[in-house]
This record gives C-alpha cells, structure tokens and sequence, in this order.
C-alpha cells in the first residue's frame, strides 16, 4: 500500500471535470485507490464519492494506493494533481 | 468528529432549550469531553468519591434548593473546595432557577461556565443527553448504495463497477426510494445504524455510459429519503463457477459496522440476471424473518416431519407379522 498526500492547486477544486477524470483514470488500474480528506474516507474510482468530498483550492487529501499495480497507478493520478486537471 | 466546546452547545441549543449565559463568557471555550451528564447533589454534600466531575453537570430544583438551605459561609466553602478539586465543564441549571450568587461567582473565578435554561429538568436532561449522544455517536462514510425497499433499509455494497448504481437505478425505477448512491455516511445511534444522504448534493447518481443522473428530478420526490436505517446488507460478489454460495439460508450471516451487527447476503451477480428483484425479495424475506417466519426453518421442519412419517409406516409395517 502506498501512502501519498496531495494539496490542490487548482482554482475551482474538484468538480465534475476533475472528478470524472479522476475516477477513469483510476477505474484503469486493478488497485485500490481510497481518498480521505477530514474523517470521510470514499472509493477514488467513484464520481460521486470524489464529487462529494467538496474539495475547493488547499484542501489536502490523503490518497491510499493497494493493490498489485499500486505503483504505476500512484504516478499517474499524482500527476494529475499536479497538472491541475489539465486546467488554466 | 469536532471538538465540542461550551460555546458550541450553548449556541447551537440557545434557542430549543431557551438557554441564557449566567457566567462570564471567557470559560465557554472549555471541552466538553463525554456524552454523559451528572447530578452533582452528592457531591456538593462531600461524597465525591465517585464524582463523575467531566460531564456537564445539571442541577435540578433539588441541588438548587439543597444549595440554598445552607447558611451562606458553608455554601461558599463547600462549593470552593469542590471546585479548587475537580476541572467542571460547566453547569447547566434547569426551570429557570438561579443557582446561589456564591456558585456563579466562585464558577466564574474557576472559569467554569453557569447556563440557565428555563425548561424543566427532565426536559433540559434529555434535550442535553440527545444532543450530546447524537454529537459523539460513532459514524464513517462507506462506499455503497442505500435503498429503502418496501420501508427494509438495503445496504448494497460491492467492488466498483459491479453494478450497485444499476441495481438501485432499477430499485428506484419499481418504486422504492434512494437514500445515498456510492457513499453513505453512517451513524451509530443507540443499537441501530442510520444511514444519511449527502445533504448539499442531494440525490445523484452516476450510470457508467450515461453520465449523472437526478433521481429526485426524474422520478419525484416519492423515489428520495434522507435517512434510513440499514437492516440489511446486501454484497454483489462476481459470478465464479465453482464457488460455494449460500443455498439453503439457514444460517443467517453478519457484518460488523460501527460494532453493530447487520446480516449480510453475499449475492452472485451474471449478465441478464435482475439483481433488483432479487433485492426485493431479500427485503420481504427479512421483514418475514423479523415477524417469526423463517423460510428454510419452515421448510426444514416439514422435511423432518416427513421422515418421521414413513419412519412410524416403516416400523409399523416391519411388525406387522399378519
């Protein structure tokens, strides 16, 4: 399992763009993938979850990564994050 | 789960319990620590041995009364050294009464906050103790779809992209209601698990192919709850050729949530296969459960009783020497 916390650095937070992507993404791979912010924790490769964690502009979120390509998995979607979603 | 501080319950409450500030405000950032409260009567008497100091404490007419039968000196002391021994969160006094001059003051000294409510103390006591339970009840959020069918609440659950939405779209589309599709927050209240909806995004769901969807726009406000007790679980499991599925459904099986005991139905999922009336079918069976009528105990007793049947032809047949 890997651990990783990301801070969001886009503008508008994770909307419905954002969050779509980041589920597709992440439905790509066999792993796991959980995402945490305060004490929700959901299913990263769910729309709603992410949509529903309301994440604006510095929200810091935990993302755990389990599973046998956990690795690849994890550069991607951090990767994500740090291109804002492809936004701005 | 927030810290709970004096302030936060004064402000929240002011108004359901008609509560008014008797105290300086300075000692309203303390923490409340514990969903219990305490009737300090013997502890103003001396027994403290047991003095459960961390609740709130709430005072009755008794404890006021109590107070104010003694001469003015003992009051003083009595509550001194109470409060120079124990850290209070704070008092709350009940029907309006005002608790001797001498406690709000040396309350004050200690920074432990005084309100006053003008409810009467049975009243005050429950209206405290539900907020306070409800504040510190266990909850989580966990990924999963939860539909009332046929008032059961269904808790489905199961890996991403098995269908949990589908199955509700088609739950939704017979009639019954959505609570939460994909993430469900949970709380532990007394022995029962509720299960909530997402209160700003109301009622969305997401089918892989089509997109979102508004189920409470589409379907009426008669397809939504907000909240519903999980009775049951529900978990979709792939299809595999050689696994052992339940067949008979004479043991029941559970799963811990939140220390809570819920059966679960381990359900195999195929193409074409309706989950959905499969669904609804588990929630009749339950409600037959909870009113005494067991299918495969029923069933089993009849088979037993027919063994036994041609057990007594049998031996009477086998003496029968005619």
């Amino acid at each position: 399992m890997i651990t990783k916390t990301v801070t969001l650095i886009n503008k508008l937070g994770i909307h419905v763009r954002p969050a779509s992507l980041i589920s597709k993404k992440a439905s790509k791979y066999k792993s796991n993938f959980m995402i945490r912010k305060d004490d929700m924790e959901i299913n990263g490769k769910s729309v709603m979850g992410i949509m529903m964690l309301g994440a604006g502009l510095g929200t810091e979120l935990e993302l755990f990564f389990d599973g046998v390509d956990e690795q690849e998995m994890m550069e991607e979607i951090v990767e994500l994050f740090a291109d804002k979603f492809g936004e701005e | 789960m927030k810290a709970l501080t004096v302030e936060m319950l004064f402000e929240l409450k002011q108004k359901d319990l008609a509560l008014t500030l008797l105290s300086k405000k300075k000692g309203l950032s303390k923490e409340i620590t514990t969903p219990e409260l305490s009737r300090p009567g013997l502890a103003f008497a001396g027994f403290t041995d047991t003095y459960a100091y961390d609740r709130i404490q709430v005072l009755g007419e008794t404890e006021v009364q109590y107070l104010k039968s003694l001469e003015p000196s003992v009051r003083y002391d009595k509550i001194k050294i109470l409060f120079s021994q124990f850290d209070i969160p704070c008092f709350v006094v009940a029907k309006g009464l005002f608790p001797t001059k001498e406690l709000v003051f040396l309350a004050d000294e200690h920074n432990i906050p005084v309100i006053q409510s003008r409810r009467a103390t049975v009243a005050l006591y429950h209206g405290v103790s539900n907020f306070l339970q409800d504040w510190f009840a266990p909850s989580k959020s966990i990924h999963g779809t939860l539909v009332d069918v046929f008032g059961v609440g269904i808790l489905v659950t199961g890996q991403s992209g098995i269908g949990k939405s589908e199955c509700a779209l088609e739950l939704v589309s017979r009639g019954h209601r959505l609570i939460s599709d994909d993430v469900v927050h949970i709380k532990k209240r007394m022995n029962i698990i509720m299960g909530e909806a997402n209160k700003q995004l109301g009622h969305f769901m997401e089918i892989r192919g089509i997109g979102l969807l508004d189920i409470e726009t589409m379907f009426g406000i008669r397809s939504i709850r907000m909240q519903k007790r999980i009775e049951t679980q529900v978990e979709l499991i792939p299809w595999r050729h050689n696994m052992d599925y339940e067949r008979i459904g004479l043991k029941d099986r559970f799963n811990r949530i939140l220390d809570i005991e819920i059966p679960i139905i381990y359900l195999p999922v195929s193409p074409g296969k309706s989950i959905a009336a499969i669904v609804e079918v588990i929630a009749m069976n339950h409600m037959l459960k909870v009113y005494g009528h067991n299918a495969a105990e029923v069933f089993n007793e009849k088979v037993q009783k027919e063994i036994e049947r041609k057990n007594k032809i049998r031996t009477y047949l086998e003496t029968d020497k005619e």
